[in-house]
């Protein structure tokens, strides 16, 4: 199975290379990260990784073909082919651009939504300290979309600005699960994706934002029950602020990253505000210091992520009594009015379990090496201490070791 | 204690001189009819790709020597202020999220030569041993 997919990735390449006979000069790169990890307990579970190793989870190939067409224009394309997806491999980028001059540059097509200082090489670990960026932070729904992007850099006295916006839709394959249980996937809808990211950088000083925004379209069939019962009763409003259906969402980014005399220090903040959906709102941060010595950096990083969600039951009774109708049958009115009254028990019991089961108190550390064994290829350890103070109550270590490289 | 003492001593005078053989100049060189006065942070942000075009209006074309050569490593650390593994992680980051592709490469000091002598717009740099007529210093590493 995952043969023939990989397989199916690189029959592509000579028919990319047959098209180069009528195009101009074709270039290919790519990178690959082969990673494994394991939890020290046997009842831990985190991020995907259990007590037994795993060299899928975060494993990856990915291929970039491009072609410089002359005059500005360019064509690009990149599949990457994911262990966690069965190595299916998918395209995450793929995009005409052109360069007006040497200040504006347009992007058409799928693309990475700059959500963070780390979105545009999310999947590079080559070019990063970490194994992956820290993900109590990197943590949305989705991170490529369709549609376009306008990159406008200029100085600024001393700094290199980079502003670059952002416009379209997402309505990739979304899946409910935790990466260890059985996928539950549902098809989202990302509508109406704007947003902006802004960089400046200053030699060994690199400051970012970024604010986004979109129409919020996510099903959660699980949900269903809860909604349509709320729904019943009369509280459509509470029920709708249940569902993710065309919801107005938000999202902000603040990072910096100082790079001087071999000592790395990055930070970002982040603010989701999912209101509305059923899903909750999440703060989240990391601050990470590194220190290079020559060919090898260690670094440790600290994170925090809070989730919440507003209490869509808070002015409804926790009970309800409805009036014994009197239709002639006093047994069959007494159960009607019962199974009434328990109906809507189960419905706001139910309510209120999942909106305390969507509050998170996280708190991570993670402490790593970086070797640079090889002038295309990195060898990275990393431990991480993992705690969820939130409904899931949990904690784990995780052991990751990765051989990362570009080539 | 003493013979120790020496041998460190003698140890550190070899690198020094190791060092200094390897520590040639490095001269930043352009098309012979090209005026721009460049500083050390023009020639970091042509070669980082953040400076497209000369000051004159002209489109910059930079080129690489080979990264198999001694020349390329110590333009990364005096230029660059970066090692070849931090340059390498530099454009894979640009590289893969379509910001930009690092500059062409060419295997000697003398096809570099060959290069920017014959493209106005061309620059690149050579070990200072092996400058000549052909081209124009622009800046000395």
């Amino acid at each position: 199975m995952k043969h023939n997919k990989l397989t199916s990735l690189f029959a592509t390449i000579p028919l990319l290379i047959a098209t180069s006979s009528y195009a101009a000069d074709i270039n290919f790169s790519g990178f690959a990260n082969i990673a494994a990890g394991i939890t020290t307990s046997s009842d831990e579970t985190f991020d995907g990784y259990t007590s037994d190793i795993d060299f899928n989870e975060g494993s990856l190939f990915a291929l970039q073909v491009s072609s410089d067409l002359g005059d500005g224009l360019g064509v690009t394309a990149q599949i990457i082919a994911r262990g966690e997806d069965d190595f299916d491999p998918k395209f995450e980028w793929a995009y005409v651009s052109y360069e007006f001059n040497d200040n504006w540059k347009v992007l058409a097509g799928r693309q990475r939504a700059p959500f963070f200082m780390y979105s545009d090489f999310l999947d590079v670990s080559y070019a990063y300290n970490w194994i992956t960026p820290p993900q109590g932070v990197y943590d949305l729904a989705f991170d490529s979309f369709d549609g376009l992007g306008v990159i406008y850099t200029s100085q600024l006295g001393e700094f290199d600005s980079t502003l670059h916006f952002s416009a379209g839709r997402n309505r990739d394959d979304f899946n409910l699960a935790d990466p260890s249980e059985a996928e539950n996937i549902v098809q989202p809808d990302f509508n109406k994706l704007v947003g902006v990211a802004w960089t400046l950088n200053r030699d060994w000083l690199t400051l970012r934002s970024a604010f986004f925004q979109t129409d919020m379209t996510l099903p959660v069939p699980a949900l269903s029950g809860l909604v349509a019962g709320l729904d019943g009763f009369g509280f459509s409003q509470r029920s709708d602020n249940l569902e993710a259906n065309e919801d107005k969402v938000t999202f902000a980014e603040l990072g910096f990253q100082v790079d001087y005399n071999d000592f790395i220090v990055i930070g970002e903040f982040t603010t989701l505000d999912l209101s509305d959906t059923g899903f909750a709102d999440s703060d989240a941060f990391y601050l990470s210091v590194a220190k290079r010595f020559d060919n090898i950096t260690v670094h440790v990083t600290y994170g925090e992520k809070d989730s919440d969600i507003d209490n869509l039951l808070s002015d409804l009774p926790s009970t309800i009594s409805t009036p014994i109708v009197n239709t002639g049958d006093p047994t069959a009115d007494f159960i009607t009015a019962a199974t009434t009254d328990a109906t809507y028990a189960a419905i706001y019991n139910g309510t209120a379990g999942y909106l305390a089961s969507v509050e998170e108190e996280q708190s991570y550390i993670t402490v790593g090496a970086k070797w640079d064994f090889h002038d295309a290829a990195s060898l990275k350890f990393e431990v991480t201490k993992f705690e969820d103070d939130g409904a899931d109550n949990t904690e784990a270590t995780l052991l990751n070791i990765a051989l990362v490289t570009v080539f | 204690m003493i013979n120790l003492k020496n041998t460190l001593t003698a140890l550190a005078l070899a690198s020094v001189m190791a060092t200094t053989a390897v520590q040639a100049e490095i001269v930043v060189v352009v098309n012979n009819a090209n005026a721009v006065a460049l500083s050390k942070n023009d020639v970091s942000r042509i070669f980082l790709g953040k400076m497209k075009s000369f000051s004159g209006g002209g489109k910059v074309v930079a080129v690489n020597v080979s990264s198999a050569s001694a020349t390329r490593e110590e333009f990364n650390k005096k230029a660059l202020n970066k090692s070849s593994s931090q340059v390498k992680a530099y454009w894979s980051k640009r590289v893969f999220s379509g910001k930009g592709t690092p500059p062409k490469e060419l295997d000697s000091d003398a096809k570099i030569k060959e290069f920017v002598s014959s493209n106005p717009n061309a620059i690149g740099y050579i070990d200072s041993a092996n400058l000549d007529g052909t081209v124009k210093a622009a800046l000395t590493l």
